[in-house]
């Protein structure tokens, strides 16, 4: 009943923003750019066919162009709209839940129910993140009907780019409540949490660099310390590996390729091998240490910030 | 530390409790404060005297250094018995995207209210609160009584055994804080105990049975409106010319004198016809003589001066029940 409650005041909270919205408008642009694409025999048409050309690079009715077409849709939509865009706007939207809910007078009335302070912290952690579900859930439910009705492509493991994205939002959203439990500011949420995600993804890439160079990698105390160091954060850098692969799961194509494919060919030789050798090692790492390593960090810095919060003064 | 006591039939009954902010400032240096079940129970006191801090308390939304005590015969803190408890916050501030009724229904279920009891419930209390009509106005349009009407009504929701009222007539016009009054006694006919904290005296005068004046973190004086005003009575007695003739004498009585005006403390007859015998031996006319009892204001005013000449209160015993 009180979780309930939490997650349609959640709800209502969301709704009542201006960059729900926003993020609604965004996903019908989106959504009507993909209406105004067409395929026609060996010729895809834009803008409602106002504008056509002959490619079977991203043509559907060819099993190479429709791979391409849905390679491309992976990238360009999960991981740059909505695993960029998207979710930056979803940690503005966001970082003001808890602020809000903890200030003077706000949060006196809910801490004096029936209800105890660790668990009233994880019911509001988990509905705020209806935000997500719902966002997530209308773009990659409506992109993914498009592709399907108007394209004749139908990617059932495309929606689980929803799952992916709530989870690369919660490794975000950990900070971002840690910040605002212990700072009640809804800026200083919203920064600290961009700069933690830079900050993962140099971590995370660390490693990479070490291994380009020999010469970095012959410093073994260094380069140990930089693996270890890698292990913590969460992998936010493997959002689109894992969007790519779990589309190709569930998808009634035989081969998606992966995003990297779809602008390979602007790169020269050397630096799409090079491309090619990153992406298969990330794509070959194991799932269960990329998501499993990233949750056990949420879990330990939810913990941190649900102690905080049980144990302020209000 | 917040410990099991014996269970009591008190309603609210605190023992020795204590708060101290950044380690420095003592908000509260040992208050025991005991309610009876069915009374209207008021905490006074100057700013900073902690009776918010007391009443966050209670409501569990702050943490003591040291509290003893029970509520509805709970320890302190119990979460289970705040299902039975209303609470009103002073400077409240709600949820500005939903409306009047939509709030009543998301504070009634965290407070555990069952769906099917929390429409009716709301509109009763909307109702009796006088919001029924802006039920479905969202709260950022609402005026500061309404917000506070509202907030009375989120308190009772749950249909508790103990409202917990901090400044609940604060932003209420003269006719709303009647309202309150009138629900207040109300409330008292049903049986549910009210503990209230306002810093309006004359209000607290109008519905309480027993009082307490916290003064620097403790409890000054604590009793039912008789008790504290027993031993603040004194006798005016007016002349229709000026007394300073009999100051002296007078004086010997305890008596002051101020123009025509001559004040005697206490309520012993037998000096106040002494009085009269000299202020009629001096030839002078008495106009009237009149008992006066002192307001809550006054002793509150008393207990502050007395603070200030003899020190801070001495922590009160705790009554037997």
């Amino acid at each position: 009943m009180q979780f309930w409650a939490l997650i349609v005041d959640s709800f209502r909270e969301s709704i009542d923003r201006k960059i729900f919205w926003v993020l609604v408008g965004v996903t019908a642009l989106v959504a009507l750019a993909m209406l105004s694409v067409g395929f026609h025999g060996d010729s895809v048409s834009l803008f409602f066919g106002m504008w056509s050309t002959e490619t079977e690079r991203f043509n559907p009715l060819m099993d190479y162009g429709r791979a391409n077409l849905v390679g491309f849709v992976v990238y360009l939509l999960a991981n740059t709209v909505m695993g960029w865009i998207g979710i930056t706007l979803m940690i503005i939207a966001t970082a003001g839940a808890f602020p809000a809910f903890m200030e003077r007078g706000a949060l006196d009335v809910v801490l004096a129910k029936p209800i105890s302070r660790p668990r009233l912290f994880l019911y509001k952690y988990l509905a705020t993140m209806v935000f997500v579900v719902l966002q997530g859930a209308f773009f990659f439910g409506l992109t993914f009907l498009i592709m399907g009705l108007r394209w004749g492509v139908w990617v059932p493991g495309y929606l689980f780019c929803i799952v992916l994205l709530v989870l690369l939002f919660s490794y975000l959203y950990c900070v971002s409540v840690l910040v605002a439990v212990k700072t009640r500011s809804s800026v200083a949420a919203i920064l600290l949490t961009l700069l933690a995600w830079v900050a993962f993804a140099l971590i995370h890439q660390a490693p990479v660099v070490f291994d380009e160079f020999p010469e970095l990698k012959e410093r073994r105390t260094l380069y140990t310390a930089v693996r270890v160091a890698s292990w913590i954060p969460p992998k936010t850098g493997d959002f689109p590996y894992l969007a790519a692969r779990w589309s190709r799961a569930g998808a009634s194509i035989d081969a998606v390729p992966f995003f990297d494919t779809a602008t390979a060919s602007d790169l020269d030789r050397e630096d799409l091998d090079r491309a090619r050798k990153v992406e298969e090692r990330e794509i070959s790492k194991s799932q269960l240490y990329s998501i499993g390593s990233s949750l056990l960090f949420e879990i330990v810095i939810v913990l941190w910030a649900m102690w905080i919060f049980a144990r302020k003064d209000y | 530390m917040v410990g099991i006591t014996e269970m009591t039939n008190w309603a609210v009954d605190l023992i020795d409790v204590r708060k101290t902010y950044a380690k420095t400032i003592q908000a509260l240096r040992g208050v025991n404060i005991q309610v009876g079940r069915g009374e209207i129970f008021g905490l006074l006191g100057p700013n900073g005297a902690g009776k918010t801090t007391l009443v966050k308390i209670m409501m569990t939304v702050v943490r003591p250094n040291n509290a003893f005590g029970t509520l509805l015969g709970r320890p302190l803190g119990h979460r289970g018995k705040l299902a039975r408890i209303g609470y009103l916050p002073e400077a409240h501030r709600f949820p500005r995207y939903l409306t009047g009724e939509r709030l009543l229904h998301y504070y009634a279920a965290l407070a555990k209210v069952p769906r099917s009891r929390r429409k009716d419930t709301a509109d009763d209390l909307l109702n009796r609160v006088g919001m029924a009509e802006w039920a479905g106005m969202r709260i950022d349009k609402y005026s500061k009584g309404m917000l506070q009407r509202l907030g009375i009504a989120q308190a009772l929701m749950n249909d508790p055994e103990l409202v917990v009222l901090d400044e609940p007539t604060d932003g209420l016009d003269p006719v709303g804080r009647r309202d309150v009054r009138e629900l207040l006694l109300e409330l008292k006919r049903d049986g549910r105990t009210v503990f209230l904290n306002s810093h309006l005296l004359s209000e607290l005068e109008m519905v309480c049975d027993r009082v307490a004046i916290l003064v620097d973190g403790l409890v000054a004086r604590q009793g039912t409106l008789d008790e504290l005003t027993e031993e603040t009575v004194e006798y005016r007695i007016t002349c229709a010319t000026d007394a300073g003739t009999v100051k002296d004498k007078v004086k010997a009585l305890g008596a002051s004198v101020d123009a025509n005006l001559l004040t005697l403390p206490g309520h012993d007859t037998a000096r106040v016809n002494a009085a009269i015998d000299v202020l009629r031996g001096a030839g002078l006319v008495i106009e009237s003589v009149q008992p006066h009892r002192f307001s809550l204001e006054d002793i509150l005013v008393q207990v502050l001066k007395d603070q200030s000449t003899t020190g801070p209160p001495t922590p009160m015993a705790r009554p037997v029940q």
